[in-house]
């Protein structure tokens, strides 16, 4: 397995998550495609730390990083799903439109 | 330069079938199993990767940490009745999904990278040192980040106390997502 | 002093009284009334300082304003003879309506007021006199229509002031915007607007005949204006509405001298136009006896006096018309000093009578002012051309320019004038100082209410004035030669009639008005007709209302029409394209999250394969 491999790897499991980012009703089903396009990102870094850069330990750090941005994301999102949930009865992404027109 | 070991492609596949099945998969708690396997997958090619001390980060955090809370918001937050996207819905994701996929893979593969034997050290000791040294500002600045993150949770999922006196079942639920969203902060 | 130091003592200490007392003496009127009487002695004896040593002095003292596309447009004083004369004539008259005013104002809310506008209306004056630049001039010639338009309307609670201020502000602005383009024109004909400069030959030959006749008409149309000539005249009687020494003011030698002292400033611009000169001498002819008419049969001793203004503006502009430079600022002097007088008399019988009304007055006992019916008689006489007083001398070199001229029907016409002027002046005369029993005059419907009696701050100017009228006429050579133009002196054979024509006047106006047990009636009633007309002032007023009210309707409706149609069409059309564009784009915000980021990525994505070069 070389570095494109990897890269297409990654590639794909970001267009999944965006395709789950656009067809997924519920937030939650918003929220696990933006996670898969997070760890694609993760995968490219670390596939160029390992085949390209000379000094690992960058890419490992900036992966945890992202490790912990999306955590922080999570723990944001997950709260604004509970509270939108509880404003619309409902977690539908359809149904939060009152800014629409 | 030298190659991963072809067994890779196992994890490989366990990543992009995970992520398939969180994709597809009509039931959201089922979607949210299907994620926890692509990370599995996922770290597995950390693995593979050289960074086992990533790699473990990866299952600690994302698989104990986000998928469990998203499972406790889906238990709090799950509309029934409702159900998932139509054809329409699919067919007009596909046009940018398949265009983004198509025009990066394109750029992809007609690319050339510098491609290096490895030199590097993976020395756990040295990530470590590099974080709290090299990188300390960014390393604070995130668990400043971390830190707001968990508050401005508690704020907005938190039930308005004047507000809240027809306190319906829902909502008392809702009122325990605080403590969804903090269990998982504390995962991280 | 340098005779610009002096140019600018005489023409800015007004202004310092002005600025004292509208700004900081409001609270103090008296002290407001000293300062600006003590500006104006400054000013006048500024003006007689230059005067005094104008020999050897430069005769301009100009500096740089602004200078545009290579023109330069200069600020400065022009200390010519005529300048000169014409600054001592203005600060003496200034300063003795001043003085008079103590008297007359007293007791006024506005006193203070009242004497800061009159600093402004000197200011202005002075400085239009002694300006050495067109534009400069210009800019002061509106300053002084715009004090003259806050004095007339200074009683501005009284609707009547305050239209009448409007109106001599409006028909003097339709003669400036005329003038204001005479002095475009001469910019572009000659790149100089210095009257030094312009009035040299070789100037004014570079400028083609045609448009020079064009520049002159225009010219004179602020002249018509600002001197209240035919057809621009019917703002001078409404301005009576002021203060009658503001009257004084703007009659004798301030607003409407400003106009003839431009034609007289301009003089070899308008010989040099061909052409003008007739029309000049046409407009003047009509004026002169079209406001002698009217004042035959008036009873309001101020609007007598008005039409008199008019009458004898007319007489100067015939003089400058007939070509003769002398005539005309001979007679703006003398007129300036005797017509002053005239007026500061009426106010002083207003004063202390309270009424404007010559029957009022003569029943009520005005000649019992022995001093004021002195002054009213010597000014009269000085009017009606009686030798040998001011008006005689000036009136004869006028009529000896026509004849110069060999206008012979102008020649006629001005006698036709002088014959009513004298006739008029002494009805004037008759009425006030002699009433008669029999008259078959009716009392005035109001009551009069006097103001006080008249103090001696009133009467020391008229007293002055008295002198300067029974003697100005004498000053004619010391004139001629300040001015630099040929006296005149007619021979008595052309003096003769004149004398014989005045005198024919004033006995006529003796058995109408003046004998014993006279009916007070003018010869003019039995014609009907003609004293509806004169009465009417010719219906002038109404035609002006008339055209103007159908001139303005007309422009209202099309613009109505433009309104409703083009603006209001266009301004729906803005405001309907807005929101049906806002309606639309807001269809686009469909509230779907998804579509949102779909798109954004398919923009991406196309953004990506343009960049990336496939």
């Amino acid at each position: 397995m070389t570095l494109s491999h990897f890269l297409l790897v990654a590639l794909a499991l970001f267009a999944l998550g965006l395709y789950s980012v656009l067809t997924r009703r519920h937030l939650i089903g918003l929220l696990i495609g933006v996670e898969l396009m997070l760890n694609a990102a993760s995968i490219n870094f670390l596939a160029f730390d390992r085949f390209v850069v000379k000094d690992p330990a960058t890419g490992q750090i900036i992966v945890l990083f992202i490790i912990g941005l999306a955590a922080a994301e999570a723990a944001i999102a997950l709260s604004i799903i509970l509270s939108a949930y509880r404003a619309h009865r409902s977690a539908d992404v359809d149904d939060l439109d009152e800014l629409k027109n | 330069m030298d190659a991963v070991h072809p067994s890779a492609w196992a994890f490989v596949v366990v990543a992009l079938g995970g992520a398939l099945l969180s994709v597809s998969l009509r039931n959201i708690l089922h979607a949210i199993f299907g994620l926890a396997l692509a990370l599995f997958g996922i770290a597995g090619l950390f693995l593979y990767l050289g960074s086992p001390f990533v790699a473990a980060m990866e299952v600690l955090i994302y698989v104990g940490g986000i998928s469990v809370a998203m499972v406790f918001a889906v238990m709090l937050a799950y509309s029934l009745g409702k159900k998932e996207g139509g054809s329409t819905r699919r067919f007009l994701a596909v046009v940018p999904v398949g265009g983004f996929f198509g025009v990066v893979g394109y750029a992809l593969l007609r690319a050339s990278f510098a491609v290096t034997s490895k030199t590097g050290s993976w020395d756990l000791k040295l990530v470590g040192r590099k974080l709290l040294l090299d990188y300390n500002v960014v390393f604070e600045a995130l668990s400043v980040v971390l830190l707001l993150a968990i508050v401005g949770a508690i704020i907005i999922a938190r039930r308005d106390e004047k507000t809240g006196d027809d306190k319906t079942a829902d909502e008392k639920a809702a009122s325990k997502g605080n403590d969804a969203a903090s269990a998982e902060e504390r995962a991280s | 002093m340098s005779s610009g130091t002096l140019a600018l003592l005489c023409t800015h200490a007004p202004l310092v009284g002005c600025f004292g007392a509208l700004v900081v003496l409001r609270r103090a009127p008296r002290a407001a009334a000293a300062l600006n009487i003590l500006a104006m002695l400054a000013s006048l004896g500024a003006a007689l300082a230059i005067f005094a040593g104008s020999n050897h002095q430069p005769p301009t003292i100009i500096s740089l304003w602004l200078s545009s596309e290579g023109v330069p447009i200069s600020f400065g004083f022009l200390l010519d003879g005529t300048n000169q004369l014409m600054g001592i004539i203005v600060a003496l008259i200034a300063l003795c309506i001043q003085v008079y005013s103590l008297g007359y104002m007293k007791g006024d809310p506005g006193y203070a007021r009242y004497f800061g506008l009159h600093g402004l209306f000197a200011w202005a004056m002075l400085s239009f006199v002694y300006s050495a630049n067109l534009l400069q001039a210009f800019v002061f010639w509106e300053l002084v229509g715009l004090a003259s338009f806050l004095l007339i309307g200074f009683w501005f609670e009284k609707p009547s002031a305050a239209a009448a201020a409007k109106k001599a502000f409006v028909m003097t602005r339709i003669g400036d915007v005329g003038m204001f383009i005479g002095l475009i024109l001469l910019l572009s004909s000659t790149s100089t607007l210095d009257i030094a400069q312009l009035m040299q030959a070789s100037t004014l030959a570079s400028i083609p005949d045609a448009r020079l006749t064009l520049i002159a008409l225009l010219l004179f149309c602020g002249v018509v204006g600002k001197s209240a000539q035919f057809p621009l005249h019917t703002w001078l009687p409404d301005a009576m509405e002021g203060p009658t020494p503001v009257s004084a003011l703007l009659h004798s030698a301030t607003m409407v001298a400003a106009g003839v002292f431009l034609y007289a400033r301009f003089h070899p611009l308008f010989v040099a136009a061909e052409g003008v000169s007739n029309i000049v001498l046409v407009i003047a002819i009509i004026t002169a006896i079209l406001a002698a008419t009217i004042a035959m049969v008036q009873r309001d001793m101020k609007r007598v006096l008005a039409y008199s203004s008019i009458s004898q503006l007319a007489f100067m502009l015939l003089g400058l018309g007939a070509g003769s430079l002398y005539a005309g600022v001979f007679h703006l002097t003398t007129h300036a000093f005797f017509k002053a007088l005239l007026f500061l008399c009426a106010g002083a019988y207003i004063h202390q009578i309270g009424s404007n009304d010559m029957v009022t007055m003569g029943r009520q006992g005005a000649a019992k002012l022995r001093l004021v019916s002195a002054g009213l008689v010597i000014g009269a006489a000085a009017l009606a051309g009686l030798p040998p007083l001011a008006g005689f001398f000036s009136k004869e070199s006028i009529l000896a320019a026509l004849h110069g001229a060999h206008a012979n029907a102008f020649v006629y016409g001005a006698y036709l004038a002088s014959f009513l002027t004298a006739y008029y002046t002494f009805r004037m005369v008759f009425l006030v100082l002699r009433p008669s029993d029999k008259s078959v005059l009716p009392a005035e419907e109001h009551e009069p209410h006097p103001h006080g009696d008249v103090t001696g701050s009133m009467k020391l100017p008229i007293a002055i004035l008295t002198v300067g009228a029974a003697a100005a006429g004498f000053a004619g050579d010391f004139i001629a030669k300040l001015i630099g133009a040929k006296a005149l002196h007619p021979t008595y054979g052309e003096m003769a009639p004149a004398i014989g024509i005045a005198l024919a006047g004033v006995i006529v106006a003796f058995f109408e008005f003046g004998r014993k047990d006279a009916a007070q009636q003018g010869f003019i009633t039995r014609v009907g007709a003609l004293d509806t007309l004169f009465e009417r002032k010719y219906y002038l007023d109404e035609i002006y209302d008339k055209v103007a009210g159908g001139l303005v309707s007309l422009i209202a409706s099309v613009s109505a029409v433009v309104e409703r149609g083009v603006l209001d069409g266009t301004g729906d059309l803005a405001g309907n394209l807005t929101i049906a564009t806002g309606d639309a784009t807001a269809r686009m915000q469909s509230g779907r999250l998804q579509l949102y980021i779909g798109s954004a990525v398919l923009l991406i994505v196309v953004f990506c394969y343009f960049v990336g070069g496939y």
